[in-house]
């Protein structure tokens, strides 16, 4: 029973990291590898305004929200806007370049010490009790609440809202999307904005559970394994995904070896590279034309 | 690819003057003078400048087999790490557990290279070059974990030391004999590059690059080549894994993470893409680069408090010259230098003519 | 001449810095005109369209010379969203409509022009009136329409962005007789009830001739002859070059090859 709740969390950390990487591909089929750090920084900002507004917690967090929304519309606005029209290779090695950029920057502003935006908001994370007497924190809980919530709002705004169909349809069709009148950074920027929002409240949720240091880097890696196993333009996909990864996981840590859990994402991502390389619900088509 | 801009009235005018290596007598003579430096450079070099030309050598090995990968054939690796990673491990392996001699272990290294090239090779390369990133990334955590276990399950929690190699019952470990050796090696990848270069396959890479449809029209097997060239790319690198281990006599894990993977991307970058000459350039910048960083910070005031932090200065710094490279010149430090050379070949004009833009 | 809606004064434009595919042309739209843009294959009339709708970084497409006017404004190397923004929509040859998209998501996608939301409904409300049948597909997905419904659409989303100048690029490629008929209908009662100028690029003279009111022949990237619709179908080498030889004599081919007078077209 525990199991099954170790499973469900760790599929929604998955699951809110992986649609950042989705909804960038989606839209301009780049890989964008600083995502782990810009949900890191999204963390760290929310351990410094926690530090500021000591007496508003939920103010702290609206502002850390706020500014990861920034972070994420700069670091497209000011350096991969350069980068459309120049070949996707070039676009990713500029992402890994920002990834590195930001987790010197972090260290230099913060520190490489964990710090506890826990303790700075003056909250705490008691430990529930669920069902069969599997234990789930309170941050888990929440974590996987906003899961939910996050990918409703994603699922709502992309089929239903106005301004979704047109992601959708630069996502398809770019050039047909700016002869619409669709004005394309604008849209490239909403698909950054969005993916270091959901990417951010990962970071954050993260911190609060289990503390804030450099390794969640690596969570963001691992977590490309989902996106890339549900096909990297399915929001659907990476939810699947997430709790296929998930699943594998944790089942190999408690079954085999502990130290299987960086592995383990990669393993199943070979696998499906190898069976069904676009992914469980990618589009097929996404194969041919990178 | 980047071409050196040449002074009018060089005309090549046979297929035997195509593929030679120099062409202008200019070259022959400059290209002697810098043999002549590099071979006199360790009688008058301290051990410190020494060393530092030793890992310069070996990031040259490592560079020209990312740079045939990403440069010339077009794929993104994020595995660079783990190939050297598996190369050291197996130098390391083979070592503790048999006691082989270096020429078992680095023909064994490079053999495993390949090995785990056509692996982690055969199921992206019939995609995009994407996908090899990915799969790459994969090769680096699985051999990550399988050196990680090694470690802790024969206990060299620390790492695996290993004694240096032995050449007729010498031990190599003067500085200035590695120096020799370790030049060798970038000689050796290089010629071996650019005959590569030359020949067939370097072609085949080239329309791949710059068009793989009609490459694969042309009638050239664009997954074949694909994995020959992360093959041959991957035994590289495993071989220079296979020597780091030797020159630092040490073998861990820790060495071996993603920042070193994207050292070598960066090398690739700053050097300038499509160049053998740009990754020679871009390993020298990236060895040398936290050094200078190292200097600059230190002879700053308060010297002492900004110690700590040299390691995020790196990082930052690191990533910021990668990303001004890529923005604003991303023919890297060949496109700067072939930029000076132009420069001194047109003076008084300005500008070559605009080439094939008009009928 | 009274100012044209769209000028445009010896335009070359550039692909990939190295192939001239419009050298030097003049022509003019007037308000509420119909011109087409006639030629055969490769000779430039989709590249000067693209040109007046914009060119996007993707396409290393450049107007090395030349200049574009929209309203004595000039246009050119502006990015497609901003020509739309100003009235100029481009119907495009190829990928017309969104694949994954439904017939409905097709027609809320475009950005019409200084709107707002009730006037994108009310327009289209409108151009289902135009395309009846589009709105019997509303929600069938985009790349699963045939041929002819595939082009309504394209047509009806340009609609929808309230264009001044409408540009249609080869609409009748790959589409049945009939079809392209009922579409040349449409086009005209467009054109009388919204007052939209059209620019038509068309490989068949005969279609191109039906419905527009001036013509100006291309041929490798030049225009090489210009006039009125009626001029155009009676002149003797665009009978014999784009309409098919004349009147059913039996032609001998080394007759033919006598288009060596081609010359004074450039002349």
């Amino acid at each position: 029973m525990q199991l099954i709740v170790n499973i469900i969390v760790l599929a929604a950390i998955y699951a809110l990291l992986a649609c950042g990487y989705v909804l960038i591909y989606r839209v301009s089929r780049v890989l964008n590898m600083a995502h782990g750090e810009i949900a890191m920084l999204g963390a760290y900002l929310l351990y410094t305004t926690a530090s500021l507004f000591v007496a508003n917690p939920f103010t702290a967090i609206a502002v850390a929200v706020v500014m990861s929304l920034t972070v994420g519309v700069l670091v497209y606005v000011l350096l991969m806007r350069k980068m459309t029209g120049e070949m996707v290779l070039a676009a990713i090695l500029t992402t890994i370049a920002i990834g590195i950029l930001l987790r010197g920057l972090i260290v230099l502003i913060w520190s490489a010490a964990q710090q506890h935006p826990l303790q700075a908001l003056h909250f705490s994370n008691p430990s529930l009790e669920v069902f069969g007497g599997a234990r789930i924190s309170a941050c888990a809980a929440l974590m996987v609440v906003m899961t939910a919530v996050v990918y409703g709002g994603l699922f709502a705004f992309l089929r239903f809202g106005r301004w979704g169909v047109r992601m959708r349809a630069a996502g398809q069709n770019p050039l047909l999307a700016a002869q619409r009148g669709v004005n394309l950074n604008a849209i490239y920027a909403l698909a950054w904005a969005l993916s270091s929002l959901s990417g951010s409240i990962a970071g954050m949720l993260i911190a609060l559970d289990s503390g804030l240091d450099q390794t969640m880097v690596v969570i963001g890696l691992k977590a490309f394994a989902p996106a890339l196993v549900g096909g990297l333009d399915s929001l659907v996909g990476a939810l699947v995904g997430s709790l296929i990864v998930a699943a594998a996981e944790v089942l190999a840590i408690h079954y085999i070896d502990p130290l299987l859990s960086d592995v383990v994402p990669f393993l199943v991502l070979i696998g499906m590279l190898i069976v069904r390389p676009w992914g469980l619900f990618g589009t097929r088509e996404e194969l041919d034309r990178v | 690819m980047s071409r050196p801009p040449r002074a009018s009235g060089y005309f090549r005018t046979s297929y035997a003057q195509d593929l030679a290596l120099v062409g202008t007598r200019f070259e022959r003579t400059s290209l002697g003078v810098f043999i002549l430096a590099l071979l006199a450079f360790p009688f008058i070099a301290s051990a410190f400048q020494l060393d530092l030309a030793c890992q310069v050598f070996l990031a040259c090995v490592g560079a020209l087999s990312l740079m045939l990968l990403t440069g010339y054939a077009g794929q993104i690796s994020l595995g660079h790490a783990g190939l050297m990673a598996a190369g050291a491990f197996t130098v390391g392996i083979l070592f503790r557990e048999t006691n082989a001699p270096f020429w078992i272990t680095l023909p064994a290294a490079a053999l495993v290279g390949a090995l785990l090239g056509i692996i982690f090779g055969l199921p992206s390369l019939r995609l995009r070059g994407l996908y090899l990133a990915v799969s790459t990334l994969a090769l680096h955590f699985v051999v990550i974990y399988i050196g990680g276990e090694y470690e802790s399950r024969r206990g060299f929690s620390t790492g695996i030391v290993i004694d240096p190699p032995t050449l007729g019952g010498v031990a190599i470990s003067d500085g200035r004999v590695w120096y020799f050796i370790l030049l060798a090696a970038a000689a050796a990848t290089l010629l071996l590059c650019v005959n590569l270069l030359r020949a067939r396959s370097g072609r085949a890479w080239r329309a791949i690059r710059a068009h793989e449809t009609v490459a694969e029209a042309l009638g050239i097997s664009i997954a074949g080549y694909k994995l020959l060239a992360f093959v041959i790319s991957s035994a590289i690198t495993a071989v220079a894994g296979a020597l780091f281990a030797y020159y630092r006599g040490f073998v861990s894990v820790e060495a071996f993470s993603l920042f070193l993977t994207i050292q070598y991307l960066a090398m690739v970058i700053i050097g300038g893409m499509g160049s053998l000459l740009g990754a020679l350039l871009g390993a020298a910048f990236v060895t040398i680069f936290p050094y200078i960083i190292e200097t600059g910070l230190l002879a700053l005031p308060g010297a002492q408090r900004y110690a700590s932090l040299l390691f995020a200065v790196n990082y930052a710094g690191f990533g910021l010259v990668m990303i001004l490279f890529l923005i604003f010149e991303p023919l890297g430090l060949v496109g700067i230098w072939h930029r000076i050379q132009s420069y001194f070949l047109l003076w008084p004009f300005k500008h070559r003519s605009a080439s094939g833009s008009r009928r | 001449m009274i100012s044209a809606l769209l000028a445009i004064e010896k335009l070359e434009v550039v692909y990939q810095r190295a192939i001239t595919a419009v050298q030097g042309i003049t022509l003019a739209v007037e308000a509420g005109q119909i011109v087409a843009l006639l030629g055969t294959n490769g000779a430039g009339k989709s590249t000067t369209l693209r040109a007046v709708s914009g060119f996007l970084g993707l396409d290393d497409a450049r107007v090395t010379e030349g200049t574009i006017s929209f309203k004595g404004v000039r246009i050119e190397n502006r990015p497609p969203h901003e020509n739309t923004r100003r009235g100029i929509v481009l119907v495009p040859e190829r990928d017309k409509v969104f694949p994954n998209l439904t017939v409905a998501e097709n027609l809320i996608a475009p950005v019409p022009r200084g709107t707002s939301l009730a006037e994108h409904r009310r327009r289209e409300a409108l151009v289902y009136q135009f395309f009846p049948r589009l709105g019997e597909l509303k929600t069938r997905i985009g790349g699963l329409l045939s041929g002819g419904e595939r082009q309504m659409l394209a047509l009806a989303s340009a609609l929808v962005c309230r264009p001044e100048l409408l540009l249609v690029d080869e609409l009748s490629l790959g589409l049945a007789p009939v079809v392209v008929e009922d579409l040349l209908r449409r086009l005209i009662e467009i054109r009388r009830e919204l007052g939209i100028t059209i620019l038509i690029v068309e490989q068949s003279a005969t279609v191109a001739l039906e419905i527009a009111d001036y013509g100006y022949v291309m041929e490798n990237g030049r225009i090489v002859l210009d006039g009125s619709a009626e001029r155009l179908r009676s002149h003797p080498d665009i009978q014999e070059f784009y309409l098919g030889s004349r009147s059913g004599e039996r032609r001998n081919y080394r007759d033919v090859k006598q288009y060596r007078r081609s010359r004074r077209w450039y002349g």
